[in-house]
């Protein structure tokens, strides 16, 4: 009896102190104008002010896949952008930190993590999504609070036309990548009959339905497109189908863990013949880990791989040291991670201003306005110029094929 | 009005089913018919080639199934209970599978030229592999049964199934907790490598039959003959039949009870074991997940070749795969499918014969 008193007495007192941590949270962190001596640009703000005390500290937020069979993909851009923190996150004592919460790349996770950091009022701005259907989930969370977001890598076209104030990206669109993989496919690899799958994300059946498209005006055929169910381990059936149609190639819209299942399973159901070609989802090195043997020939499209410059060099040392990998051999993202973070901090600090009272206030709306007026910024992948509608890339994609156990450009 | 009355005239004369079943059994056949009629003579895009390709995917999915299955069967036979943490128990064989190959790709064994332990005793290797992964299970078998089944025997039926979801969602995510939640890719030796195989010339076209696949076919087979003579012939047969039948007079006729039903759930998980360290060997991923659809899949094996019935788990583990993997081709539906397909499937086979399809008078009188 008296452990079930005592028990209950510990979880009163438990939600007694959890109730006040929260209630202390807002008055910390938060607010806006009406905070006694806040500079007048905050009373102006379409948003108000995020309010930072001294010794508190500026949040990026990042949603990533960090768990899974495409975490490699979250863990580099984030990493990327730790380094950008690294470099950059210091204003007038007040010290940047980037969060990267795990969204697995769903939607569902997406709008979770963008609920968490619409509550946490020092978060200023979010360096993502990473996938872009966790993306077009978050996108409205972010609206209504005015979070600006700048993705390293949610290339769905569709994410920039719907006219959101609070999206932009550093990355190409889809609409860049497909129609040139189906030229590729067509004219380089010289495929005739090509079979399309994808995993039905927005991205993968996106990307899928541009290059079949592109592939039949091209005046190749398409003999057979079909969809794949995400998370599955054993692909043979539906490959074993495709294989009915001898195609010359296979596209995959998709990311690396089942793309990575399915060039596993492509000697043992007839597709022996037919060249893999996936997107900018299926590089990096667990792909390369996962097929062994059977990924030689795999084609992908990246994002360039930056030109060498001094502050490409100092990044790549850097990361080596600060995690015993090569850059770029997680995913091609990571200098988009690192780009994407650092032109948000730069933008963080045109905006801010130092209160009177020692605060920092970051005014919300105008450094919205002001991600997406982002103006000859240059990072280690080009020089960024957002346009009206949040993209601001530059350079198309590359292709890459593995040979002998590592990608290269194809030729 | 109407309505109801002529329901009531149907219940009244309890020809519900009589009035039903025939009109569903005539709507599904010609819809069955029409599908196959499209696509085998219409369409007829799939050659022998494919056929034999989809079936063999079937057979070597359902036979995972089938060993799972029976886990299902005899825990229900014995005890009236659905284990549903024993989807769980076949992804920590799934893990064993995984340390041990990682750890013999580690040990380098001074042969000439040197390699890894895996490769120059591959034997060795995947009979450690099962060893290993079957007693992992076979414990935790046991250990859930002690830990979330035995207190609760006395209980209202319910009371042990909603433990059973509970000690489910605990093991997941206790292994997400331990091995953390990143997919692992089990190195197989190198004879065994994924997609390697006897090819079989089909129609010009070459079908491989993976080596991994006839492994796990056979062995599978073997296990599931073992089991029933085990449990046909032997007094630890006998004893657990007695139990299944009623455990009281059991008791009295000397069986001790709690022994034997031990022993069945160590049975049950040595056998999800090896379905795990399978899993492990021919499909090569492994994470905290990975028991959980195999394992309501086998329940519905189970289900669909009767529960309770040994022979009817493995039937329905090997029909439940081969539909799965053959039904959307020949049904000339969406590869997506797959899953409505076999679900479906069980739900008619319960409409027409609720025991199952080799479930006997048994299963009723239990429930």
């Amino acid at each position: 009896m008296k452990k079930i008193q005592l028990f209950a007495l510990l979880s009163v007192a438990a939600l007694l102190i959890t109730a006040c941590q929260s209630a202390a949270t807002p008055a910390s962190g938060s607010a806006n104008a009406a905070t006694g001596d806040a500079p007048e640009v905050c009373a102006t703000d379409s948003f108000g002010c995020a309010v930072f005390k001294p010794g508190e500290v500026v949040k990026i937020g990042m949603g990533a896949p960090m768990t899974g069979g495409d975490a490699s993909y979250g863990i580099d851009i984030s990493q990327g952008g730790f380094i950008a923190v690294e470099n950059f996150g210091e204003l007038n004592g007040f010290k940047f930190e980037l969060i990267a919460e795990d969204d697995q790349g769903t939607a569902e996770g997406g709008a979770a993590v963008a609920n968490k950091f619409a509550s946490d009022p020092a978060v200023v701005a979010v360096a993502g999504h990473i996938y872009s259907g966790a993306t077009s989930a978050a996108m409205p969370v972010y609206e209504k609070v005015g979070i600006p977001m700048l993705s390293p890598s949610a290339s769905l076209p569709a994410l920039t036309t719907m006219g959101s104030a609070v999206f932009n990206r550093i990355v190409f669109t889809d609409s860049r990548q497909g129609p040139p993989a189906a030229e590729y496919l067509f004219n380089t690899i010289g495929a005739r009959k090509l079979a399309v799958l994808h995993d039905g994300s927005d991205y993968g059946k996106g990307l899928a339905e541009a290059v079949a498209a592109h592939f039949t005006e091209l005046g190749g055929e398409v003999v057979i497109t079909e969809a794949i169910t995400k998370g599955e381990t054993d692909y043979t059936p539906v490959l074993s189908a495709v294989a009915a149609k001898n195609p010359d190639a296979l596209y995959f819209g998709g990311y690396t863990a089942e793309g990575a299942v399915i060039v596993n399973q492509m000697k043992q159901t007839g597709l022996e013949n037919a060249a893999f070609f996936g997107d900018d989802g299926t590089y990096g090195e667990d792909f390369l880990a996962r097929t062994g043997a059977n990924g030689e020939g795999a084609f992908a499209t990246i994002a360039p791989i930056p030109a060498e410059s001094p502050e490409k060099a100092a990044f790549d040392a850097r990361y080596l040291e600060k995690y015993g990998k090569k850059a770029g051999t997680l995913s091609p993202y990571t200098w988009n991670g690192y780009d994407s973070t650092a032109a948000l901090i730069s933008a963080v600090k045109s905006v801010a201003v130092l209160g009177d009272n020692g605060n920092l206030y970051v005014p919300r709306g105008a450094l919205v306005a002001a991600v997406r007026n982002l103006k000859d910024y240059k990072g280690i992948g080009g020089t960024y110029t957002c346009d009206s509608t949040g993209e601001c890339n530059t350079l198309p994609p590359m292709f890459v094929v593995v040979k002998d156990g590592a990608w290269v450009p194809a030729p | 009005m109407k309505i109801t009355s002529i329901q009531n005239a149907i219940h009244k004369n309890g020809k519900v089913h009589e009035v039903l079943r025939p009109l569903l059994g005539a709507a599904l056949a010609v819809f069955l018919i029409y599908r196959l009629y499209i696509v085998l003579v219409v369409q007829h895009e799939y050659g022998p080639e494919t056929w034999t390709r989809l079936l063999i995917a079937g057979l070597i999915i359902g036979s995972v199934y089938a060993l799972i299955a029976i886990g299902y069967t005899l825990v229900y036979g014995i005890l009236f209970m659905i284990n549903f943490a024993h989807g769980e128990v076949m992804m920590l064989g799934a893990f064993s599978c995984f340390f041990v190959f990682e750890a013999f790709k580690a040990i380098q064994v001074s042969t000439d030229p040197p390699q890894s332990f895996s490769n120059a005793y591959p034997v060795l290797a995947v009979l450690i592999a099962f060893v290993i992964g079957m007693t992992v299970s076979a414990l935790m078998g046991y250990l859930l049964e002690r830990i979330a089944y035995r207190p609760l025997r006395k209980a209202p039926r319910l009371v042990p199934l909603i433990s059973a979801i509970g000690a489910s969602i605990f093991l997941q995510n206790a292994a997400q907790l331990l091995f953390s939640p990143q997919l692992r890719d089990v190195p197989n030796p190198e004879v065994l490598t994924r997609g390697s195989g006897w090819a079989l010339m089909i129609n010009g076209s070459k079908v491989i039959i993976p080596y991994t696949g006839v492994f796990t076919f056979v062995l599978s087979l073997t296990l599931l003959a073992t089991l029933y003579l085990v449990v046909q012939k032997t007094k630890l047969g006998r004893a657990m039949r007695a139990v299944a039948l009623d455990k009281t007079t059991a008791a009295l006729m000397g069986i001790d009870v709690d022994k034997t039903i031990s022993l069945t759930f160590i049975i049950s998980g040595a056998l999800a074991g090896a379905a795990g360290v399978m899993w492990g060997i021919h499909n090569g991923l492994v994470y905290y997940y990975v028991g959980f659809i195999p394992g309501i899949k086998a329940f519905t094996a189970a289900v669909l070749g009767g529960i309770g019935n040994l022979p009817g788990a493995m039937l329905g583990g090997l029909f439940m795969g081969v539909i799965e993997s053959v039904g959307p081709a020949a049904l000339g539906l969406d590869f997506q499918l797959k899953d409505v397909i076999a679900f479906a499937l069980l739900i008619i086979v319960l409409i027409f014969r609720p025991s199952g399809l080799l479930g006997e008078k048994l299963a009723e009188e239990k429930l």
